[in-house]
C-alpha cells in the first residue's frame, strides 16, 4: 500500500509496461532477504539492509526499496538502480510476497506480524495467509528460510509449510488480532507462560530461536547481544531480532549484523526531527491499532501531538481510534489534530485525557514547546510532514 | 446498583472498534452520577444475567460463526434479556441474532440465534462506506443517525421484525431501504463508526429504554459540543461525497 504514487512506483510502473518480464529478471540470479508483514516492514527492511551492507566491502552490492515503494513496481524501480547487485533486501507488501516467492527464490523471508488494518480494504486477513502457505508449499526445497513471529498465530499458520523456519519472540504483545485458530476457527487458548495454543488441531507456539530481552536479543546458543539501536520503541527491538536471524541465516557474523543495525537512524522518514518555524518535531507514524498501542510507549514530550487523517491511505475508516489505548496518556497534555479531529477529541473526552483540538496540521505545531514536540501520525499526515519539515523519505 | 455494560466477545467480535460502544454508555452513566462498571465477557465466561445491556459487535466469518457457537452453549443472553436487559448489536453481531446467515463465497448456511426475526445472505455487492439513516424515535421524534458501513451480507426481515431506521445515503440492509430492525428489546443495525460515540442520542436512547426511566441532559458541556462538531462534520461529509463508493471507502 505505501508505495502507491511515490516516485519509486511511477518509474518502475513505467518500466514494467515497457518490459513485463523486467520483475522476474532482475529479481533472477540474487541473494535476497525479503520482509513482510502488516506493520514494521520499512524500519526491519532498513535494519536487515544495513546489517548485510556491514558485511560487504562495497555497500553498493547490496540493493534495497528504502522508501516503503513495496509493490512490484517499486521493487522493479529498487532493482533497477543497481541491477548487478548480488545481494538484495526487499520490503514486499503481503499482496507480492507469493510472486516474489516464486520468481525470485529469496533466501530468507522474514514474516513479521499480520493484523488489522485498513479495514475498508482488506476484509480478511486470513485469506492472505492462505496465499503465503500455498506459495510456499510450491516451492518445496527451493523454497526461503522463514523468519516467523512466533507470537502470531496468523503467521505461524502461514510459515508452516516453509523447508525451515526459525522462530522470534518479538517481546510485544498485540493479540486483539488472532482470537481464532487460522488453521481449525477453533477459539485460541493461552497457558500460564502466555503461549498460545489451539484446542482442536496441531497449531500452536513453538520454542523460539530467537528472543528479545529488553535491550538484549538472546542467539540461538543462549549467548545475549546488546542491540543498542537508535530507532526507539520495544517493537524495533522485535524487529532488530527478525533482521538479525535474517542476517545470520545469510551468513552474517552476528556482531557485524549489529554493528550494521545500530547506524539505522530515521527510516523513510520514521522518528526523524523535522523542523517547522521554530519547533522541532519527532514524526512517529503508526497506521493500526497494533502500531497505535506501540508507538504511544514512546511517545515522549509534553505535550504530544496526535495527528489523523481518512485518506484511501490512511484507511477512511477511524473506527480504530477507539481500539487504541488512549487511556494510558491520561495526565498528559494532548494537542488533537489534522481533518479526523473531532473522531479524536470525541475518543480522548471518553478516555478522560485533556487535550485541545487545532485542527490545522501547521498551526498545531506552531508551539512554542519546550525542546522536540513528539508527533504521531497516520500515514498520509506523516508524509505531509516529512516534506513540510525537510525530512528526507529514504 | 452498578449498572453492567457487558461486552460480548470483543476478540471475536470487536473488529470495527464496537468496544468504543461500551465506553461511551459507560461514561454517560458515570457523568450522570450513576453507579456504572464495564463487563467484558470473553468465550468460556459465562454472560451475567444481570447486564443493564449488552453489546454485540462486527467479526469476520470464523468468529461470526464461533460466537454463535460459543452464545447457544453459554445461554446467558437469553437469561439477561429475560431479566430485562438490552440487546444492541452492530454488524456481524446484527445478521448473528438473526434466524440466518451465509458466510463465504460458497453462501453456506448458519442458524443464528433466533433474537431478531431476520435473515442475511450474501449481497450482489459489498456495501461499504458513510451512511446516514433517519431513525423515528419511540416517542416519535426524528434523528439522523451517521456511520460507515463495511459488510457483504443483505438483510431481509421477516413479520416479529420491525426496522430500525430509514436509509438516506448507503446501503444498510440492502433489500427493504431500512436499515436494521427492532424486535422487543433487541436491536440491530449495520453501520459502525462506532456508531454510539457518533450518535450520542442514540446512546442515551438505549441507556433510557434499559433503565425504564428518563436521564438529564448530559452534564459536560465540552463534551456535547465535541460531538456536535463531529456530527456536523460527519453529516456534511456524507451529504456532499458524490460517488459514496470511491471517495468514502
Amino acid at each position: 500500500m505505501t508505495g502507491r504514487g511515490t516516485g519509486a512506483s511511477i518509474k518502475g510502473a513505467i518500466m514494467t509496461r515497457v518490459d513485463p518480464t523486467l520483475f522476474r529478471t532482475l529479481l533472477a540470479g540474487k541473494r535476497i532477504g525479503v520482509v513482510s508483514g502488516t506493520n514494521g516492514k520499512t524500519t526491519t527492511t532498513h535494519l536487515l539492509t544495513a546489517a548485510l551492507r556491514a558485511s560487504v566491502a562495497d555497500p553498493r552490492e547490496v540493493v534495497t526499496n528504502p522508501d516503503g515503494a513495496n509493490l512490484r513496481e517499486g521493487v522493479v524501480s529498487a532493482l533497477s538502480t543497481r541491477p548487478k547487485a548480488p545481494i538484495a533486501a526487499l520490503e514486499v507488501d503481503e499482496q507480492v510476497v507469493a510472486d516474489v516467492i516464486r520468481h525470485g527464490r529469496p533466501e530468507v523471508l522474514i514474516m513479521l506480524n499480520f493484523s488489522r488494518d485498513q479495514l475498508d480494504r482488506h476484509h480478511e486477513i486470513n485469506a492472505l495467509g492462505r496465499k503465503w502457505r500455498q506459495a510456499l508449499t510450491e516451492a518445496g526445497d527451493e523454497g526461503p528460510t522463514v523468519v516467523a513471529n512466533a507470537k502470531d498465530p496468523l503467521v505461524a499458520w502461514s510459515a508452516q509449510p516453509a523447508r525451515k523456519v526459525i522462530w522470534v519472540d518479538l517481546g510485544t504483545d498485540w493479540s486483539q488480532d488472532s482470537a481464532l485458530c487460522p488453521n481449525c476457527g477453533s477459539v485460541l487458548g493461552h497457558d500460564a507462560a502466555g503461549r498460545w495454543d489451539c484446542p482442536g488441531c496441531e497449531l500452536g507456539e513453538q520454542p523460539c530461536d530467537y528472543r528479545v530481552d529488553g535491550d538484549e536479543v538472546v542467539m540461538p546458543d543462549g549467548e545475549r547481544m546488546r542491540l543498542g539501536l537508535q530507532v526507539p520503541g520495544r517493537f524495533n527491538n522485535g524487529n532488530a531480532a527478525c533482521a538479525l536471524a535474517a542476517a545470520v541465516e545469510m551468513g552474517v557474523y552476528a556482531p557485524v549484523a549489529i554493528r550494521g543495525m545500530r547506524t539505522v537512524q530515521a527510516p523513510a522518514g520514521r522518528f526523524a526531527i523535522g523542523t517547522y518555524g521554530d519547533t522541532k518535531a519527532r514524526l512517529v507514524l503508526a497506521k493500526n491499532p497494533a502500531g497505535w498501542a506501540e508507538s504511544l510507549l514512546v511517545m515522549e514530550s509534553d505535550p504530544v501531538i496526535l495527528a489523523i487523517d481518512s485518506l484511501i491511505a490512511d484507511g477512511t475508516d477511524v473506527s480504530w481510534l477507539w481500539d487504541v489505548d488512549y487511556e494510558r496518556l491520561a495526565g498528559r497534555r494532548v494537542i488533537a489534530t489534522g481533518p479526523r479531529s473531532a473522531d479524536l477529541a470525541v475518543r480522548l473526552s471518553y478516555a478522560e485525557v485533556a487535550h485541545e483540538v487545532i485542527p490545522d496540521v501547521a498551526d498545531a505545531l506552531k508551539g512554542p514547546f519546550d525542546g522536540t514536540v513528539d508527533v504521531l501520525a497516520t500515514y498520509s499526515v506523516f508524509l505531509r510532514l516529512c516534506r513540510m519539515g525537510g525530512v528526507d523519505l529514504k | 446498583m452498578t449498572h453492567k455494560i457487558v461486552v460480548v466477545y470483543q476478540s471475536l467480535l470487536g473488529i470495527y472498534g464496537d468496544r468504543g460502544n461500551a465506553k461511551v454508555l459507560l461514561k454517560r452513566l458515570q457523568w450522570r452520577g450513576e453507579p456504572a462498571e464495564l463487563v467484558d465477557v470473553e468465550p468460556g465466561q459465562p454472560l451475567p444475567p444481570d447486564g443493564l445491556i449488552y453489546l454485540l459487535g462486527g467479526g469476520e466469518d470464523q468468529a461470526q460463526i464461533a460466537a454463535v457457537k460459543q452464545l447457544q452453549a453459554d445461554g446467558g443472553l437469553q437469561a439477561g434479556l429475560d431479566a430485562g436487559g438490552v440487546l444492541f448489536a452492530v454488524c456481524a453481531g446484527y445478521q448473528l441474532c438473526g434466524r440466518s446467515f451465509t458466510v463465504g463465497e460458497n453462501d453456506e448456511v448458519f442458524a443464528g440465534l433466533g433474537l431478531l426475526d431476520v435473515e442475511t445472505r450474501r449481497g450482489p455487492q459489498r456495501a461499504v462506506g458513510e451512511v446516514l439513516t433517519r431513525w423515528t424515535r419511540p416517542d416519535g421524534g426524528l434523528e439522523l443517525l451517521t456511520g460507515f458501513e463495511n459488510h457483504g451480507g443483505f438483510t431481509s426481515l421477516g413479520s416479529d421484525a420491525k426496522p430500525f431506521a430509514k436509509v438516506e445515503i448507503g446501503v444498510g440492509n440492502g433489500t427493504d431501504g431500512y436499515d436494521g430492525a427492532v424486535q422487543g428489546r433487541v436491536i440491530g443495525t449495520y453501520p459502525h463508526g462506532p456508531i454510539l460515540p457518533r450518535n450520542p442520542a442514540l446512546a442515551d436512547y438505549l441507556l433510557e429504554l434499559a433503565l425504564g426511566r428518563t436521564l438529564g441532559p448530559l452534564p459536560r458541556p465540552d463534551v456535547n459540543a465535541e460531538h456536535d462538531r463531529l456530527r456536523a462534520q460527519r453529516l456534511e461529509v456524507v451529504r456532499t461525497t458524490k460517488n459514496r463508493a470511491e471517495q468514502t471507502r
